[in-house]
């Protein structure tokens, strides 16, 4: 009967049948209760790491947790599209760095996630918690998750050329002497062929996450604390000038090694010597590249001033409870659970590399412990003693179109520089930021909610509001409330 | 192929390269069938209408909606009038993924379909072994997902180390330090070539089970009327394959005009450096996902959408007054 | 001059020879040498994924590809009777590109994979989520092919009111991008109790307008006296569809199957959106929790990723037959 469609539609039919019927049978066998609490996660690692607390924690409270790892687009896909409809959400959920600001563009009471700050202050466990790492996680003083971990920035570099380099990585103090020691490096060519054989240090071309790291480290985020555009300042024209340079022209001393296996060949081949990497890069480099075991060392940022701060920060994780939890008070024991138990935070550091941002931790012995992949280093040690100097900063609605305007105006300073060179450049750059914050301005601007449920005592506010003329006043009149979709 | 209905009587047939002096007799001769029920046609296309319905419809006039208003989470919403398109029509970065997005729908119509057709002709030939293994070799590309895609690309783009760079050096004695997703001027480019290896085959297949249908008598007519490899091509070959063609055509014009995925994921979850691989949906996906802003998204949801659909309704007619003037 | 180079330029000139001599035998050589380039540019990223999933994981970053064969089986880094990891041995010298593993090249990735995985929600092992794959890439096709070929036949062979209309609403649907209908879907789904059930995935899914236009354009081509010829006789409309229509299209039918089989087999956004429980999820989605967010191990996803090539490859196969001039063209000339 079949036959006449061709063979393949009849073998698919057949196939779909089988295993639909073998499906059926297996599901009628499975018994599914629900669980008490769902979890969701979007890290592979986070989720091996919470296995065993989490059946601690079954048993000790008599519930069900069911953990869920999800893509990290699919389940922040999942959070916005359930909230906006009012579907169901899971009980408890990790963020990944700068999603939070997705949930927090209104007012604070349409916050779509419980607002955690008096039950931390409660318990006292805002002040077990390095203060800087909950800015990430506040909107407009209020904190809505809870930071997974501190990740301070360090550069993982070849010790054993750098040492036949005769290069002193103690002398390594400023991103100045860092580049000057740099451009020698470059220019040696060492068969003479007129191909450079090695570079100073791996940045992504297009900015990407290292241009933001280097202005976090001289404080200063793409929002203040208020919200406002802010990088459209002269420290940010020159950071950006000094990158252009280190990546093309005479002084150039960058090299794109990208990611994945080439990545681990440019380390591997020591084509390029320092490596920006947070505590959880560290874990990377040891299990990609583990013939270079004992080659390594890890040492702080180079500073912008001399005696300046030796690191910044690159990505995070935190541990939102959404307000339609089934069980908010379950969830917050859970988080209590993973975030606040010392012993599994030390024994999570031995297996991810990843600094804790609870202080009681740190001096447990996983975190002094020798390393010898790093020859002998300590790691923990030295990401404990940045982790202090971690600088603050802003989460805010809008902070992935502002690095995307912010490396926007970098690559065209790029162009630019290729273009015509050194001549106007800075200027160039100025104005180039400055297009660039206005962008990010408008984009703020538009948004008729933003501190509408405050008294309006943010400045930044109206700045938003005179920014994008007088038909975006805010008028609460114009606002429509619909009851249907309830999110409590 | 034309949109409109044909008079009775004028039908597909007469042009086709199918009809055969049988056919031809018995419909002239008028023979009466059993005319259909006026149900039949929307019969058919009941489940089409039941699914649409219910998942398309209210997800439309949702989205419609939405495009005149600005949103903060599920419970706010305040009605902005015709703001969302304006500032979308205003916004430098709107036309710069407009022309990403252009260039893009144009490499793959004139550069990617046409090699796809190039080689269905190729691969359309008897009983061979060897092009049944050419045809999966070409095909390939499509049984791996898009996380593969991303990791293979980093690793094929990066100066130096990169395979397509160290081929390129091979090739041209330069280019090994090309930073292609690194450099504005070439990251389309770099996109271009990924998609060309990605879905020439996917479009060779049309092509191919296209080409099953043309009627080899007629070739062989043509051979012996001394018509040379081209002409066939142009006369009998091309004409045959013209529905499906136009269905090419017109998806693959709708999907280059979709295009998000493969520089997303080329670019390491990114737009580019100055903003070179911002495309259209990307941008769309810039409000909508990394800014929470789905009125926006929604504005430019439907601005593309009457872009595509002034394209193929143009491609659609273009296709159909080629058929006429034959 | 790369080798390359001489290579390509040898291979041209004895092109040119051959059709100076035999120029049939010319041009049959030109169609091969190209079909072998443009093969080999296309495979080569498959060499690749063979080369780095059978590579130890420990080894997958040392070279491109294979390392080479003097290496394959090098002694392992030993302490006493124990193997141990490189990162405890204490003589640095020991560890070097030769020492370092059993034998650069194992089957340690399948191991890995092939066994009842620990995961979130307990363990699962890796042949449910191919069954799982298998079941909603075959049911979605099979309801695909059904539904949009009816479809279809009617836009391509009645005049009905509405029909140029409907047409352009199909294709404006196509146009819209799933992102703004993300939302209000999800909220259907989740009205109609389909959240963490394979009813989200293949009823929505279940009649493509792709498809329709696909075989509106295919069956466009068949002549309308089949279908007089068929009602003459007095078949009903679904019968003609079924027994005259359908048989006609069959390298469509073909193509159609392979890419919504496909498209099915590598979806990962949606099912990673709508399934839940671990047991559910497709192959993809359960590929790409290998990978880590951190450290992206990927030697196991790539051995993953080469076992799920495996059964679109075999459709393919089993089409081939389908893309074959001849076999079919017969019944329409009738």
């Amino acid at each position: 009967m079949n036959y006449p469609y061709g063979k393949a539609p009849l073998a698919i039919l057949i196939i779909a049948i089988l295993s639909g019927i073998w499906l059926f049978i297996v599901e009628l066998r499975s018994r599914s209760e629900r669980a008490d609490l769902i979890f969701a996660v979007f890290a592979k690692e986070h989720a091996e790491a919470y296995r065993k607390p989490i059946r601690e924690f079954e048993i000790e409270n008599n519930v069900r947790v069911q953990l869920q790892l999800v893509d990290q687009r699919a389940l922040q896909s999942r959070l916005q599209a359930s909230l906006q409809v009012g579907a169901e959400v899971p009980d408890v959920v990790e963020l990944l760095d700068g999603t939070m600001g997705l949930f927090t563009n209104g007012p604070l009471e349409d916050v779509g996630l419980l607002d955690l700050t008096d039950r931390l202050r409660a318990e006292g466990l805002d002040q077990k918690i390095v203060s800087s790492r909950f800015g990430k996680w506040s909107s407009r003083g209020r904190i809505f998750a809870v930071p997974h971990d501190i990740h301070p920035v360090a550069l993982a570099y070849r010790r054993d050329i750098v040492e036949q380099l005769g290069i002193d990585v103690s002398k390594l103090t400023t991103w100045e002497e860092f580049a000057r020691v740099g451009r020698e490096v470059v220019r040696a060519d060492t068969n003479n062929d007129g191909v450079i054989d090695r570079y100073m240090i791996d940045l992504p071309a297009d900015g990407g996450e290292a241009l933001r790291l280097l202005l976090l480290q001289q404080d200063i985020d793409l929002f203040d604390a208020d919200g406002r555009v802010v990088f459209d300042q002269e420290t940010v024209a020159q950071t950006i000038l000094w990158y252009v340079r280190q990546f093309q022209g005479p002084d150039a001393i960058a090299y794109p090694a990208g990611w994945g296996q080439t990545l681990s060949q440019s380390m591997n081949d020591g084509l390029v010597l320092f490596y920006i990497a947070p505590d959880w890069r560290t874990k990377s480099i040891e299990s990609n590249t583990p013939a270079l075991a004992g080659r390594m060392g890890l040492m702080p940022l180079p500073a912008w001033t001399e005696g300046g701060r030796r690191t910044s920060s690159w990505g995070g994780t935190g541990l939102a409870i959404p307000k339609s939890s089934r069980n908010p008070d379950l969830a917050w024991k859970l988080m209590q659970k993973l975030y606040f138990n010392d012993e599994d935070l030390g024994r999570r550091f031995r297996d991810s590399n990843i600094l804790p941002p609870v202080r009681s931790a740190w001096s447990l012995p996983e975190f002094g412990q020798p390393s010898s992949y790093w020859g002998g280093q300590s790691i923990g040690k030295l990401l404990v003693e940045l982790a202090e100097q971690v600088p603050q900063e802003h989460s805010h609605p809008y902070q992935r179109q502002a690095i995307a305007q912010l490396n926007s105006a970098f690559g065209r300073a790029m162009l630019y520089h290729r273009r015509s060179g050194e001549d106007g450049l800075i200027e160039y750059i100025r104005e180039e930021l400055k297009v660039s914050a206005d962008r990010v301005r408008a984009i703020v601007g538009r948004n008729r909610f933003l501190n509408l449920g405050e008294s309006g005592k943010s400045e930044h506010h109206k700045e938003a509001a005179e920014r994008s003329g007088p038909q975006s006043k805010n008028d609460p009149a114009s606002t429509e409330i619909l009851p249907v979709l309830e999110v409590r | 192929m034309n949109l409109e209905p044909r008079p009775p009587g004028l039908q597909e047939t007469a042009r086709s390269p199918h009809a055969s002096s049988r056919a031809l007799a018995r419909s002239s001769a008028g023979a009466s069938a059993r005319p259909y029920a006026a149900s039949a046609p929307y019969l058919f296309l009941l489940p089409y209408f039941i699914v649409t319905a219910v998942f398309f419809l209210y997800p439309l006039g949702y989205a419609t909606v939405l495009a005149f208003f600005q949103t903060s989470g599920p419970v706010r919403r305040t009605f902005v009038g015709l703001e969302n398109f304006s500032y979308v029509l205003n916004d430098p970065d709107f036309y710069k993924a407009l022309w990403n997005t252009l260039l893009f729908a144009v490499a793959s119509l004139f550069l990617q379909l046409p090699l796809s057709l190039g080689l269905a002709l190729l691969l359309n030939a008897r009983q061979d072994r060897l092009k049944g293994f050419f045809r999966l070799a070409i095909f390939s590309p499509n049984l791996v997902g898009q996380v593969f895609v991303g990791i293979l690309f980093a690793m094929l783009f990066t100066p130096q180390y990169g395979l397509f760079n160290k081929l390129v050096f091979a090739l041209f004695n330069t280019g090994l330090q090309e930073r292609w997703l690194g450099d504005p001027a070439l990251v389309m480019p770099a996109v271009i070539i990924a998609s060309l290896w990605l879905y020439v085959g996917f479009n060779m297949i049309y092509f191919l089970a296209a080409l099953q249908n043309i009627d080899q008598s007629l070739l062989e007519a043509a051979r012996i009327d001394g018509a040379g490899a081209w002409q066939r091509f142009l006369n009998v070959t091309l004409p045959g394959i013209a529905p499906v063609a136009t269905f090419v055509v017109v998806t693959s014009t709708i999907g280059s005009f979709q295009l998000f995925e493969l520089p997303y994921t080329l670019l390491r979850q990114g737009y580019g450096p100055n903003n070179s691989g911002l495309t259209i949906v990307g941008y769309l996906y810039q409000f909508a996902f990394d800014g929470a802003d789905l009125g926006t998204a929604a504005a430019v949801g439907w601005i593309l959408t009457l872009l595509i659909l002034g394209v193929s309704l143009i491609q659609i007619r273009l296709s159909g007054t080629t058929r006429k003037d034959r | 001059m790369s080798g390359l180079q001489t290579f390509l330029l040898v291979l041209a000139g004895l092109g040119l020879v051959l059709f100076l001599i035999r120029p049939k035998l010319g041009r049959a050589y030109v169609r091969y040498a190209m079909l072998i380039l443009v093969g080999t540019l296309m495979m080569l990223p498959f060499v690749w994924l063979i080369s780095a999933s059978v590579k130890d994981p420990d080894v997958i970053n040392d070279y491109t590809f294979l390392p080479p064969p003097s290496v394959w089986r090098s002694p392992s880094v030993r302490e006493g009777d124990q193997r141990v990891a490189v990162d405890e041995v204490t003589d640095q010298a020991l560890v070097n590109e030769a020492t370092r593993v059993e034998s650069t090249i194992n089957s340690r990735n399948f191991r890995d994979l092939w066994t009842d995985q620990q995961t979130p929600q307990g363990p699962v092992h890796f042949s449910r989520y191919i069954i799982n794959s298998l079941f909603l890439s075959s049911a979605a096709t099979t309801l695909g092919l059904i539904f949009s070929s009816m479809g279809g036949y009617a836009m391509a062979k009645y005049r009905f009111p509405g029909r140029s209309g409907l047409l352009a609403f199909m294709l404006a649907s196509l146009t819209i991008p799933g992102v703004v209908l993300l939302a209000p879907n999800f909220e259907i789904i989740y009205r109609l109790g389909f959240m963490d059930t394979y009813a989200a995935l293949l009823i929505p899914g279940c009649v493509s307008v792709f498809g329709i236009f696909l075989f509106r354009q295919a069956i466009l081509g068949i002549p309308d006296d089949i279908i007089e010829a068929g009602r003459i006789d007095g078949a009903g409309e679904f019968r003609i569809y079924l027994t005259l229509i359908m048989p006609l299209v069959r390298p469509m039918t073909s193509a159609f199957c392979l890419i919504t089989f496909l498209g099915t087999w590598n979806s990962f956004l949606a099912p990673n959106i709508f399934l839940q429980s671990q047991p559910k999820l497709p192959l993809p989605v359960a590929l790409n929790q290998l990978v880590g967010v951190y450290d992206q191990q990927y030697g196991i996803y790539l051995a993953g990723t080469l076992i799920a090539i495996v059964p679109p490859a075999i459709l393919f196969f089993a089409l081939q037959r389908e893309f074959i001039s001849g076999l079919t063209s017969g019944s329409v000339k009738q």
